[in-house]
């Protein structure tokens, strides 16, 4: 059976343009088409292989501005390679950017429809859902309120609980690790390992090498858009310490 | 379908990649999207869904007086004639608006991980065209007030707004894609709208125009479209065919290419954004 996630000779060239590039029309007519020109070309990926397999988790590390979200997102489907492919199988959920399309104005409830639909449920399914959510972002009193009565806490915990609630096959996460308190954030890290336990493949982008260590079953370090180290977590978050990364 | 109605929830994970499944998840997001931007549009506000039937009545007015009773066009039953035009273009200015920023003002929704992107400027269109099935009753009423008859006619009227439907998907796509790469796109669009409402006969009649520039009005997709509506809620009669059915073609075609643009375009949201 082939892996859940498969990554090969991944590459993405990012265009760099003038800062003041015109966003206008005016502005293009006034320049010529000179100043649409690309300044230059780099690549924010290259050579990008890995594979993921059912119940692992892949950690990626290194500095910021390192690729490691363009990478992420990619294996969402957002953004095209420029070179090589990536293959998908199955039903994929990013811990992205949590929260995609709530208002403030809409109550907690409505937030939670938008939101579980947006991120690729049905809406009978997110009705089935709903108490199991409600209960896991321990929202029960809070469910009716407007959102903009929300703390900032209690809006991640939403997020977090509808887009851990859609029994994905793979599993995208970004740096969100740090969600609500101490306690709320020990219940998303146990979600994450059942995530895995259930068989669905994950990729973990954080600076938290703790959470890599951890959780992770291997990890590849990104360096200007290139993997300089990759192996068992353990091994590769020591490496990366030694070096002097955070 | 799943046949999960036994068990509290057992989505099988095989059907939620069928293309039924598929089909299920779109309309739902669709209509969850409409949902959204319509409570958003309303909710808060006093008067709620009255607004879709106040502004145009208001533009009413002003038309009426100014131009039944100022400078006098002579068009019979003025009041409907002006309101049924009112209507449909606020539908048409309104939906452009916003398709316009259908893809710049949801940047959250585009970085989510197999978002059918090609939804979002049909929501925009789909908010607004609530206005004119909320305000189309009122109408009718007039209509029937006004002495005239309600005719079996009405049942085309679907057709028609279908028709407009797909006219505006495709100048959707466009200008949704134009905006994520020059950020004037909706200025430039006002002012095409703008201009738009004076060549189109929304509160005159194309009889009101000289002959030589009479022949403009046939390339005017909205003219068309006015004209169809009218001959079927105010005349009682089947609208021009032959029109209806050259607009279909070059809707369906405006459709394709809108479409191709956004596909193309779509690949370089996430950068541009």
């Amino acid at each position: 059976m082939t892996s859940a996630v498969t990554v090969l000779k991944l590459g993405k060239c990012f265009r760099r343009y003038r800062t003041n590039r015109p966003r206008s029309i005016k502005e293009s007519i006034f320049r010529g088409l000179r100043g649409m020109q690309p300044l230059d070309t780099f690549w924010a990926l290259r050579n990008i292989d890995f594979e993921v397999d059912r119940g692992r988790i892949l950690g990626i590390i290194g500095h910021n501005g390192a690729g490691k979200s363009t990478l992420l997102r990619m294996v969402g489907g957002i953004g095209r390679p420029d070179e090589g492919c990536i293959e998908v199988h199955g039903r994929t959920t990013g811990l992205l950017d949590l929260g995609a399309g709530f208002h403030p104005d809409l109550s907690g409830r409505e937030n939670l429809y938008v939101n579980g639909i947006v991120a690729g449920l049905t809406r009978a399914e997110v009705h089935e859902r709903f108490e199991a959510i409600v209960e896991f972002a321990e929202l029960s009193k809070a469910i009716d309120s407007p959102l903009r009565t929300y703390s900032q806490g209690m809006r991640q915990r939403l997020g977090f609980a509808v887009a851990t609630h859609t029994d994905p096959d793979v599993l995208l996460i970004d740096e969100m690790l740090a969600v609500g308190d101490q306690r709320f954030n020990r219940k998303c890290l146990d979600r994450i390992a059942q995530f895995r336990d259930a068989g669905c493949a994950i990729i973990l982008v954080s600076h938290g090498l703790v959470a890599v260590r951890e959780l992770c079953d291997e990890a590849i370090q990104l360096r200007q858009g290139e993997i300089v180290d990759r192996g068992p977590a353990e091994d590769v978050v020591l490496e990366y310490e030694k070096e002097g990364g955070s | 379908m799943s046949n999960a109605r036994g068990g509290p929830r057992i989505p099988a994970p095989v059907a939620q990649t069928s293309p039924l499944w598929r089909w299920i998840y779109l309309r739902d997001l669709l209509l969850e999207l409409i949902v959204r931007d319509m409570k958003l549009r309303y909710e808060r506000s006093l008067l709620g869904v009255l607004w879709a039937i106040v502004n145009p009545l208001a533009q009413l007015m002003v038309f009426v007086i100014v131009f039944k009773h100022v400078i006098r066009l002579e068009i019979p039953n003025y009041a409907l004639y002006v309101f049924s035009g009112v209507l449909v273009w606020n539908w048409t200015s309104e939906a452009l608006l916003q398709a316009a920023n259908a893809i710049t003002s949801n940047r959250d929704l585009i970085r989510q991980p197999g978002f059918p992107l090609a939804l979002l400027p049909i929501v925009s269109l789909a908010t607004p065209l609530f206005d004119l099935l909320v305000a189309l009753p009122i109408l009718v009423l007039f209509v029937v007030f006004g002495g005239g008859e309600i005719t079996l006619h009405l049942l085309a009227l679907p057709l028609v707004i279908g028709l407009q439907f797909l006219f505006l998907q495709g100048l959707g796509y466009l200008v949704a894609s134009a905006q994520v790469l020059f950020r004037d796109t909706s200025h430039l669009l006002r002012v095409g709208l703008m201009l738009g409402f004076y060549l189109t006969p929304v509160f005159y009649d194309v009889q009101n125009v000289p002959a030589s520039f009479r022949v403009l009005y046939l390339l005017n997709p909205m003219a068309h479209l006015l004209k169809a509506y009218r001959s079927i809620i105010i005349q009682g009669e089947l609208p021009d065919l032959v029109s209806l059915s050259v607009l279909a073609l070059v809707s369906a075609l405006l459709f394709w290419i809108g479409r191709r643009v956004f596909e193309r375009a779509s690949h370089h949201f996430v950068e541009e954004l």
